[in-house]
């Protein structure tokens, strides 16, 4: 569980370029007050707090929902629904790569969503420019339910643990993993030129499509071989995994 | 207290009619602002208080917290539920989960405590101001369930034992305010959609007065003022310009895009753009009156007027409560019996819940609000939400022709002369009294030797209109001049030579109308004036066409005329009708093709406009209190008829779906609910979504072809220019300078 643990902080890492790309700008937000550099960290910290609590939340809820999901099936099935589930994840953060680094199949739907952005924006942007900390910590905790196909990905896979405690776990380390970029793309937003931040995030992209095809092959080793399911479910851990099983 | 009043109480947030008390008792005499639910008392309050930019207002903080309570309880109970789940299989000590289990359930009572206070006095001040008013509202049934659970779950930790419900409580407050503050917000978003036009208007202007310019609020702008509009800068009031001259975009009025210059002493509108160059003008109208103030109005009434489907889901609503209170105390007392009261509880909140009458009350005004301002912002106004839907079910178009079809200013396609008589006294003559009179002939003369009508020439004759005929003058010799109708002329005994004769009957016809000038007792000159044709024309009736629309031309011309126009534009032409005529034969197209709608210029064709199913009124622009019309062009670009059309069917498409979908969820959702298979909690979620579907559905109606011309988002791109040129050039300094500090 623990190694498990410090590689989906590391997968958190790698992906949270692809954070920085998406939500760097509330980050930068954040940062714009007259105050002093530590107040700008402090702010950034509580904002990632705010986030990694939700997706602590979230985790445990999907935690629930793949454990009924299995508690519905046998052992069998529950290792079926894990595979499923990661095969799930892995689609999502290979679509979502792609997406972010410009190879883009689907258009980006604007109608709904951008409508429901409009109406919920003053939520947003009131507690971004707010003074405080706790300011700062709900606009995180806002921001950890935007649609976000890395969250989802990384939800599928706290789905894949069957156990909310574990699901609790493995999203506050995936979050823990992207606090580091976010609160130095916020402390440093000034550095980054408009070019850089490109730059950044096609290597977060490419990173998010190598994690999601990671994911894939893990879901389907677990879809068509027998994998103890009690294995490790990081991403990153079942190369060997699979290089185990596929001379099966 | 009057019915009239009762009715148009409206909510002070979004403007939507305030529920009316179900049985049938007076409403309480309003002293402070009314909302029409909890969602929009709330997001009145977030509005109101957002004071600086460095403080979340208070009411956004308390949801936050509300938020971040509701997830921890949440934390808290997914923790309990491990334990539930794996308390079979752990051996050993269990003692100690037991005892930890019991610390989580205080803690989750700790944290539910602050939702309920923070989320919950909001829902209970709501349904205590609508019990004040005689309205049961669904907010009182879903405080009493909330309630309910957190006193059963409270009295269950205190007792250690039983199920708790606290997350339940927490997710049904934080969904609900969340739902009905997003509903809020939508029906915000539409009405801003009316009032981008208002906003159009500057918040302050610049009056000039005897110590010089100042920057004053527009309120306080009387009939009088001399106000100075800078280029880039709306014209905040109608009025005259005293000094200098500037292109002005009259689009919100026209449509057109073009540019118009204006100058001294000429009439300028509030709303229109100022294009280049600094103008003074006097205010002629108080701010928010005059032409703009009367399309604001116009916008305003069509917008609290309700439509047959409005009419319709209200009357379903005010049946809505009721049911719902039966089926949900028939829930609470089935399921009690049968799975014990814990159970019925749940499932009795559930189904308040999941009847969620926000999608109800969404589903039509949202859509017909987003269209109806859309349109406005397109150039088209529509009198009520009731004229758009009627528009949705045009079958035929009837168009008047002249000023409609054509252009309504002829022009001179020739000019014949009579043998023996010299050009430049046909000219003279002829402008003399041209010049004199407003019909479009005169215009057309007038326009012929470039010369600007209404000039007025020292020593010229009285000039006497004997009307439907022409223009006569008689000079201190008794000279007389006549211009007019050739049998007008002819019946007068006046003669005319063969080869004028000749040429009137050509002229007649190629369907192309005569003016004829005579002096001394002779037809001296005859004017050929022939019908502008507007460009569009031919395009606008294809895209009817094209919408399966049967077209038909009402004319009073005769039949000549109406033969050569059938050719040109390939309808069927109906000639010789007088206006009582033409409101008959649409009677007749009505029988053979269904609704039908009326094209016309709204002045001379007002009974055939009102016959008519829709009533299109053409170039309305500073005049949109022509009542006769259902519907405004404010230009007259006939092409947005077909746009128009489109829109209504969208509209009414959309309302149908919504209903459809506002129903459907309801009637499965609630069965659903009813047969205890939906959590409270989830329910909750579902409303929200529900609101949202709603929302998302209506507001796609009031954002789409953004780029074309003359749109409300073209009409804003001006907008910023306005603001930064109002700017005092020192505070951007200062705004600069704090910015560039670390």
């Amino acid at each position: 569980m623990m190694t498990e643990l410090v590689l989906t902080f590391v997968a958190g890492l790698l992906g949270s370029s692809h954070c920085v790309g998406m939500c760097g700008g509330l980050t930068m937000i954040l940062s714009l007050t007259p105050r002093g550099r530590w107040h700008i960290f402090g702010r950034q910290v509580a904002f990632s707090g705010g986030r990694i609590f939700t997706y602590c939340v979230l985790g445990g809820l999907a935690g629930v929902l793949g454990q009924r999901l299995a508690a519905a099936g046998a052992t069998e099935s529950a290792v079926r629904i894990a595979g499923g589930l990661c095969l799930l994840a892995g689609l999502f953060l290979v679509v979502e790569g792609l997406t972010a680094a410009g190879f883009s199949w689907r258009r980006r739907s604007s109608g709904a969503a951008a409508c429901g952005g409009c109406l919920t924006g003053p939520l947003f942007t009131t507690f971004l420019r707010a003074e405080g900390l706790h300011n700062a910590f709900l606009a995180g905790l806002l921001t950890g339910f935007l649609p976000c196909g890395l969250v989802y990905a990384f939800l599928a896979l706290a789905a894949a643990r069957t156990n909310p405690l574990e699901g609790m776990a493995l999203m506050t380390a995936f979050g823990l993993g992207t606090v580091p970029l976010m609160v130095a793309t916020g402390m440093g937003s000034t550095l980054l030129t408009p070019l850089g931040r490109q730059r950044v995030l096609k290597a977060a992209a490419v990173c998010v499509v190598l994690t999601g095809a990671i994911t894939v092959v893990r879901g389907a080793s677990f879809l068509c071989g027998s994998v103890d399911p009690s294995g490790p479910s990081c991403p990153f851990c079942n190369r060997t995994q699979t290089s185990l099983t596929a001379p099966q | 207290m009057s019915a009239a009043t009762a009715t148009t109480a409206a909510c002070t947030y979004c403007g939507l009619p305030l529920p009316r008390p179900l049985f049938g008792r007076k409403m309480v005499e309003a002293t402070g602002p009314q909302y029409c639910c909890s969602g929009c008392r709330f997001a009145h309050a977030v509005t109101q208080e957002r004071g600086d930019a460095g403080t979340a207002s208070w009411t956004l903080t308390c949801l936050g917290l509300a938020l971040f309570f509701s997830m921890s309880v949440m934390v808290f109970t997914i923790a309990l539920w491990s334990f539930d789940v794996y308390e079979p299989a752990s051996e050993g000590n269990l003692a100690l989960p037991a005892a930890f289990a019991d610390l989580l359930r205080w803690l989750c009572l700790l944290f539910t405590a602050p939702v309920v206070l923070l989320l919950g006095r909001p829902l209970a001040v709501d349904a205590w101001e609508d019990l004040r008013r005689g309205v049961w509202s669904a907010d009182l049934l879903l405080l009493t369930g909330v309630l309910a659970a957190c006193g059963y779950s409270t009295w269950s930790v205190w007792s250690g034992g039983g199920p708790v419900y606290f997350e339940t409580a927490c997710v049904i407050l934080v969904f609900v305010t969340f739902g009905r503050w997003l509903g809020a917000s939508g029906r915000l978003k539409a009405t801003a959609a009316l009032d981008a036009l208002q906003q159009l208007l500057p918040a302050e202007v610049c009056r000039v007065g005897a110590d010089g310019p100042r920057l004053v609020r527009l309120e306080t702008v009387q009939i009088g003022d001399i106000l100075s509009v800078q280029a880039g800068e709306r014209i905040p009031v109608d009025g005259q310009i005293v000094s200098g001259a500037a292109a002005i975009d009259e689009q919100v009025f026209t449509g057109e895009s073009v540019p118009v210059g204006r100058s001294v002493g000429e009439r300028v509108f509030a709303g229109t753009l100022s294009l280049d160059g600094t103008i003074h003008v006097r205010a002629t109208a108080r701010p928010r009156e005059g032409a703009f103030g009367a399309l604001l109005e116009a916008v305003r009434i069509a917008r609290e007027s309700k439509g047959r489907y409005h009419t319709a889901a209200d009357r379903m609503s005010r049946f809505f409560f009721p049911v719902i209170t039966a089926v949900a105390a028939a829930t609470v007392v089935g399921h009690g019996l049968v799975h014990g009261w814990g159970a019925g509880w749940l499932a009795g909140l559930s189904v308040v819940l999941i009847a969620c009458p926000c999608a109800l009350a969404l589903a039509t005004p949202l859509a017909v609000w987003s269209a109806l301002g859309r349109a406005a912002g397109q150039g088209v106004l529509f009198r009520s939400g009731e004229a758009l839907e009627r528009l949705a079910e045009i079958r035929a178009v009837a168009f008047d022709k002249t000023g409609t079809l054509t252009t309504g200013s002829p022009r001179i396609a020739g000019l014949v002369l009579s043998s023996e008589v010299d050009a430049a006294e046909v000219e003279q003559r002829a402008l003399l009294l041209a010049r004199e009179s407003n019909h479009v002939f005169s215009r057309a003369i007038c326009a012929f030797w470039s010369v600007e009508p209404g000039a007025w020439v020292a020593g010229s004759p009285v000039v006497r209109t004997v009307p439907g005929c022409g223009l006569e003058a008689i000079d201190e010799t008794g000279d007389a001049t006549q211009l007019g109708g050739w049998d007008w002329l002819r019946r007068k005994g006046i003669e005319a030579d063969v080869s004028l004769d000749q040429a009137h009957a050509d002229a007649c016809r190629d369907g192309h109308s005569v003016a004829a000038l005579a002096w001394g007792g002779a037809i001296r000159a005859l004017f050929v004036i022939a019908e502008t044709l507007r460009p569009e024309a031919v395009d606008a009736l294809q895209q009817l066409r094209a919408r399966g629309c049967s077209l038909v031309v009402l004319t009073g011309d005769h039949a000549l005329r109406a033969a050569r126009l059938a050719d040109t534009l390939q309808v069927t032409v109906i000639p010789a009708l007088s206006p009582q005529a033409k409101a008959q034969e649409l009677a007749h197209w009505r029988a053979r093709h269904g609704a039908i709608a009326m094209v016309g210029d709204g002045i001379n064709d007002s009974p055939a406009l009102v016959a008519a199913d829709v009533g299109i009124a053409l170039g309305c622009g500073t005049d949109v209190t022509r009542d006769s019309a259902a519907v405004c062009l404010l230009g007259d670009d006939l092409t947005r008829i077909a746009w128009a059309l489109e829109l209504a069917q969208e509209t009414v498409r959309t309302i149908r779906g919504n209903l459809a979908w506002a129903f459907g969820y309801n009637f499965v959702g609630v069965a659903i609910a009813a047969a205890g298979w939906l959590h409270p909690a989830v329910a909750a979620v579902l409303m929200a979504v529900s609101s949202g579907v709603v929302i998302a559905r209506s507001r796609r109606l009031g954002c789409a072809d953004e780029g074309r011309p003359g749109s409300t988002a073209a009409a804003r791109e001006h907008l910023p220019r306005a603001v930064v040129s109002t700017v005092p050039a020192a505070a951007a300094a200062g705004l600069a300078a704090s910015e560039a500090a670390p």
